[in-house]
């Protein structure tokens, strides 16, 4: 199809105790293309994005990157590798501003002190690129932003640091119609500059709008992994609901 | 001035003109990088670059950041912004933008103003004299207008650059481009282009197009037009008419289309009709953007019937769209204008028609993208249709807006 996937799970179980969340999945993701991880409350998307991001290991299973078998136990091997996980709640601090938030954890230094100015020139950097309209300034505490402003600092922070994987869990809930169209020209974009993209949606329309293919967990098993070109609506929710596709895929 | 193979003279015309027209859409350039780039060595740069700089169109700089190589650094090219410069015009239903543009494509100055919709051509001309004489007298005293260019929702003749049809917005026999370059005292033409296919050329020269040769363009406003790049050019057909994506009948028998015929995308997924099937009525402060970006945010919120109308505009929208698809196998097409609002909130529907009615093989690697350029694209577009000549003969075009009364046109 197009190339190898640079994001390769394969017979990947996970259990909490004794309940079982993930069964037998695998899930690829592609440089340059939004695999979009579709499924109903509790199928295990966030699990298996925890997965990924080396939250919660798996308990057995492949992991590979580019190809090589790794062992991301922890979301420092995570970001070690290129994988930047954007989480539901964002998890920015609402006093720090833009800056301080982006670098957290990872500031640059210069000899002993913190090097401001690359810090700022790399903040700014990143949210140009992502942004159609500026922030304006990026000293601005995170709790003087917007909704949509705050997830495109939650996604810049994911963008700076080389990353080649970015998992992005319900980037447009709780955002509004203008601000969730931007999110999702973001993370077009994101994919057409060659990082591989994961979404997480409930929404079809933002699926179909900015996909390339669409993964569909059902009860914690990977029930498809399709090509959003070959597939309709109703075939989706189909395979949501009821872990198959009424109808084969409109094949000629 | 017939010959056989190009001369030395058209030889260098072409180089200066790809050289420019590098520096114009790529942006400021090391030598080195242009002789990598243009396929040039360094001591034709360095000539091309002399005359360039000595017309005024580029100056050169040293770098403003150490670069990595080693050794004495190459000088940066970079266009001269603010003192050559296009005006641009985008004339909409509901909006009207006019925009002094640098070469480089830097929008320096604009002027907007909404547009009512009866207003008469006499309003819309005296709107965009004014915009456009206040633009002219913020610039530069030594800035040079190389060109200018308008974006008409209608139909144009590219013999004349006559509007032929225009049924959204009613100019009469109007000649816009003439009557402007007349009133404002020019020294160039004002070309009129249709508004969607300057739409298609912005996309592909500065948009989400670059790079993509086979590429459509689908703009709507109150009516939909579109734009057709093919082989990386535009496709005009025999009279400039080509592109008219939104009279393709997608509904034999549908709802009456302005043009007369039934069953057109325009009537079938335009703002009228959306608006109808969300039954909202046309509301007098409110501009057709708005209004369509209402129908998407309540549909959004859950609104029943506001879903279904974005339902029903999407299946003849995917439909159309399958189309040009089964058609022109493009790369890439790109919905600007109120279907950049609609294709997102209508995506599942218009690609769920498009898996079902596209033949596999062309709509297996088409990608769907709204437009880059936000509500700028007409306005980009008609820019960079005004820079064209200054590009194609950099030197000669300068010479002759420089010292006009030597020249006779």
């Amino acid at each position: 199809m197009s190339g190898t996937p640079v994001l390769d799970l394969r017979g990947i179980d996970k259990s909490f105790g004794s309940v079982k969340v993930l069964h037998d999945v695998a899930f690829s993701a592609y440089p340059g293309e939004v695999t979009a991880l579709v499924g109903d409350n509790g199928a295990g998307k966030t699990t298996l994005v925890k997965c990924i991001g080396g939250i919660h290991p798996p308990d057995r299973g492949e992991y590979r990157f580019e190809g090589a078998r790794v062992r991301v136990g922890s979301p420092r091997d995570a970001a070690a590798l290129g994988i930047e996980v954007v989480h539901q709640d964002l998890a920015l601090c609402e006093n720090l501003d833009i800056v301080q938030n982006l670098f957290l954890g990872r500031e640059r230094r210069r000899g002993l002190v913190l090097d401001e100015t690359a810090m700022e020139e790399m903040a700014h950097r990143a949210l140009s690129g992502l942004a159609v309209r500026t922030m304006g300034s990026v000293r601005q505490p995170i709790s003087t932003l917007s909704g949509g402003q705050r997830q495109t600092v939650a996604i810049a922070r994911a963008v700076l640091w080389d990353s080649r994987v970015v998992v992005l869990d319900e980037p447009a809930a709780a955002l509004g119609v203008a601000q969730t169209q931007q999110v999702l020209e973001i993370v077009r974009r994101l994919a057409d500059n060659g990082l591989a993209v994961v979404l997480i949606s409930h929404n079809m329309n933002d699926v179909f709008a900015v996909s390339d293919r669409i993964a569909a967990l059902y009860l914690g098993r990977m029930v498809a992994q399709v090509r959003t070109a070959d597939v309709t609506h109703r075939q989706v929710v189909e395979l949501i609901t009821s872990g198959v596709a009424g109808e084969p895929g409109p094949r000629r | 001035m017939m010959k056989a193979g190009p001369s030395q003279e058209d030889i260098r015309r072409h180089n200066l003109g790809t050289l420019l027209r590098f520096v114009h859409l790529r942006g400021p350039a090391s030598r080195a990088t242009l002789a990598e780039t243009l396929g040039l060595n360094r001591s034709t740069i360095m000539a091309l670059t002399s005359d360039l700089t000595a017309a005024g169109l580029v100056r050169e700089e040293l770098p403003r950041k150490p670069g990595r190589r080693a050794g004495r650094p190459s000088l940066v090219v970079r266009p001269e912004s603010t003192r050559v410069y296009v005006l641009a015009f985008d004339v909409g239903v509901d909006r009207l933008v006019v925009a002094r543009v640098g070469l480089g494509g830097v929008v320096l100055d604009r002027r907007e103003a909404s547009r009512a919709r009866d207003a008469g051509p006499g309003e819309l001309l005296s709107t965009l004299v004014t915009g456009a004489r206040s633009l002219i007298r913020k610039a530069e005293r030594d800035a040079v207008c190389v060109g200018a260019a308008l974006g008409f929702p209608g139909t144009v003749r590219r013999t004349d650059h006559a509007v032929m049809f225009g049924p959204n917005l009613d100019i009469g026999e109007t000649r816009l481009g003439d009557v402007l370059s007349r009133r404002l005292g020019l020294g160039v033409p004002v070309s009129v282009c249709n508004d969607a296919n300057l739409g298609a050329l912005a996309e592909h020269e500065r948009g989400a197009g670059v790079g993509c040769d086979d590429l459509i363009y689908l703009h709507g406003d109150v009516g939909v037009g579109g734009g057709i790049i093919v082989g990386g050019r535009l496709l005009g057909g025999d009279d400039g008419f080509g592109g008219e994506i939104g009279h393709m009948v997608v509904n034999p028998g549908g709802l009456p289309c302005a043009c007369g015929s039934r069953g057109c995308l325009e009537a079938e997924v335009g703002e009228r009709t959306l608006l109808a099937h969300a039954g909202r009525a046309e509301e007098p402060g409110q501009t057709g953007r708005d209004a369509v970006r209402a129908v998407v945010d309540a549909a959004d919120r859950g609104d029943i019937v506001a879903r279904e109308a974005l339902h029903r505009v999407g299946t003849w929208l995917g439909l159309g769209v399958a189309n040009l698809v089964n058609i022109f196998n493009p790369g890439l097409i790109v919905f600007g204008g109120t279907l950049r609002d609609i294709y997102l909130g209508a995506a599942a529907q218009i690609r769920s028609v498009l898996a079902t009615n596209a033949l596999p093989a062309s709509r297996e690697r088409v990608r769907l993208r709204t437009t880059a350029l936000a509500d700028d694209t007409t306005l980009v577009g008609a820019a960079e249709f005004a820079f064209a000549e200054v590009l194609a003969d950099p030197l000669q075009v300068l010479a002759r807006l420089k010292s006009p009364e030597d020249s006779t046109v």
